[in-house]
């Protein structure tokens, strides 16, 4: 299973290395997102500066929902679908492979849309030994679930809106989780910020089991 | 004056208790009315020994 | 349970099988349900006082909490027969999957807006962001988003497995929003501002009200989930027949006349 995972993550990220659709797409995408968002607060009434955690996380989720969409794209062009059925690779495999992938994307994102908030949001980041956890059990998170919904919603006419509708509401909960545990970084109250680390591993851990165990029969035939 | 009545109008509950009783059960009505027609509509096009569960 | 309700037959179709969704149960059923909703109106509208605090905004209560209840109980249903679909690709229990998330959505619909209309003469606002009303907004997403995988354009194995790991996941995920949204509500605030509102004591003709409500509610969800489940047993029927229909048409072209 293992093997297979890393054997498809390389794939993906190899394939995303050498498009650079992340890079030069995705990223302008969630910079973007920022951009609007000091637009619509307006900067110099504070309002940003409060919501800066919130803000960042939604820029994060809507940055990712590009991502995963993508990652199921280049599945359904060229009949790859078929053959990654056919390879005879455990679905299983397939499934961590492609959460990997999405992840290391998605870190990456967050690692860039965190400079762009400290840049353009004028943060500080403080609290690194709550804020690490956080974003890696969000990321977890968001490329778990988002991989198991977007083979649901793969090959289908409506995928596009089918797979935020139907990850958004599952995910709120991560987004409560990661803006209030980098709320509580920020302010200095580390201990808040832990139960929510706590919850967003319980998700984490639902996720992965049911895209393990889901992966296989949702590929047989799509 | 006005403020009067419609302060009165806004603290008096009744109108919003007859709304939700109102919306409760003309969704049910609505619902049961649309399921029971598109099955009966359904059934005509069902060969008879296919209209039961087995 | 096929002598009521069936169509006329003749020579060649002796016994057509029932016209509807409805049976002997369901019309008993269904009169007990016009029974107990009249004895709720009854009740709940005219005999049973106004409470001290809320005034009459209370009726709303027996309607209210009865339908979120009903809805939750929907939503199990759904994960379950989700499961047992997965497990024994029992269509059955797919059906019974599906029907009760469409009759959970409708309850759950109805628990926003009275929820909505009880918080206007009560709070003075149409909505607060506290837990209960936020949870139960996030399982209406959820379900529309199982029932738009389930209604997509496909065969019915392909929809069915699809759905069944949303709705599988259905339970799960409402645990998991209502604690998060449980914790982001209430961990700075005290409880007692947006407490239960029918207070800590409801006694008297007013919980006979709601005792009744919740009876009433329960019998007309499953009333509604029968003829449900009926419904989507017709409509695969009818898309199962029409492959067979399509089948038969074209292997009779074959045939010289």
């Amino acid at each position: 299973m293992f093997s297979d995972a890393w054997l498809i993550a390389a794939k993906d990220l190899r394939l995303e290395f050498r498009s650079r659709v992340g890079l030069n797409q995705v990223l302008p995408f969630a910079l973007l997102v920022l951009i609007l968002f000091a637009f619509a607060l307006d900067p110099d009434r504070g309002l940003l500066e409060k919501a800066t955690p919130g803000l960042y996380w939604v820029a994060v989720l809507f940055s990712g929902l590009l991502a995963l969409q993508r990652s199921f794209a280049v599945e359904s062009a060229d009949g790859v679908s078929d053959a990654l059925r056919l390879s005879g690779l455990d679905p299983a495999g397939i499934f961590l492979g492609k959460v990997l992938s999405v992840s290391i994307q998605l870190l990456i994102l967050e690692l860039m849309l965190g400079i762009g908030v400290a840049v353009l949001y004028g943060a500080s980041i403080s609290g690194w030994f709550l804020l690490i956890p956080t974003v890696v059990a969000a990321t977890v998170c968001i490329a778990a679930a988002g991989t198991l919904y977007g083979v649901v919603a793969a090959g289908l006419r409506v995928r596009e809106t089918l797979l935020p509708l139907l990850l958004l509401p599952v995910l709120a909960p991560v987004l409560i989780g990661a803006t209030r545990a980098f709320e509580a970084a920020l302010n200095g109250t580390p201990s808040e910020g832990w139960p929510w680390v706590g919850l967003m591993s319980v998700f984490a851990v639902v996720y992965m089991v049911a895209g393990i165990f889901g992966f296989g029969p949702l590929m047989e035939e799509s | 004056m006005t403020n009067a009545i419609v302060l009165a109008a806004l603290t008096d509950t009744w109108p919003y208790v007859i709304a939700g009783w109102v919306v409760a059960f003309g969704g049910i009505a609505a619902f049961a009315l649309t399921t029971v027609l598109r099955g009966r509509r359904l059934s005509r096009q069902v060969p008879p020994e296919k209209r039961r569960w087995s | 349970m096929t002598t009521e309700n069936t169509g006329t037959g003749n020579v060649a179709n002796p016994d057509p099988g029932p016209l509807s969704t409805g049976s002997r149960m369901t019309g008993v059923l269904g009169g007990l349900c016009l029974i107990a909703l009249g004895i709720l109106v009854l009740f709940g509208l005219f005999l049973s006082p106004a409470d001290s605090n809320q005034g009459d905004a209370v009726r709303i209560m027996y309607v209210h909490v009865p339908s979120a209840t009903v809805a939750y109980f929907g939503c199990f249903l759904t994960t379950v027969g989700s499961a047992i679909y997965l497990w024994k690709k029992s269509q059955w229990w797919e059906l019974v999957a599906y029907a009760g998330a469409e009759v959970a959505a409708l309850f759950t619909a109805l628990t926003l807006v009275t929820g909505m209309l009880w918080g206007r003469p009560t709070w003075g606002v149409f909505w607060v962001w506290d837990a209960r009303l936020t949870s139960t907004a996030m399982l209406l997403l959820l379900l529309l988003g199982y029932l738009a995988v389930r209604r997509i354009d496909a065969d019915y194995e392909v929809r069915a497995k699809r759905a069944a790991i949303v709705g599988l996941l259905l339970v799960p995920n409402v645990i998991i929003v209502r604690q998060s949204v449980q914790w982001w509500r209430t961990l700075h605030q005290p409880p007692t501002l947006f407490s239960d509102g029918l207070g800590s004591k409801i006694e008297g003709l007013m919980l006979f009200s709601l005792f009744t409500g919740f009876i009433a509610i329960t019998m007309v969800f499953v009333w509604l989930l029968i003829h449900r489940f009926r419904l989507a047993w017709l409509e695969e029927q009818r898309d199962a027949q029409g492959l067979d229909a399509a089948i038969f048409e074209r292997r009779a072209e074959g045939v010289p006349s």
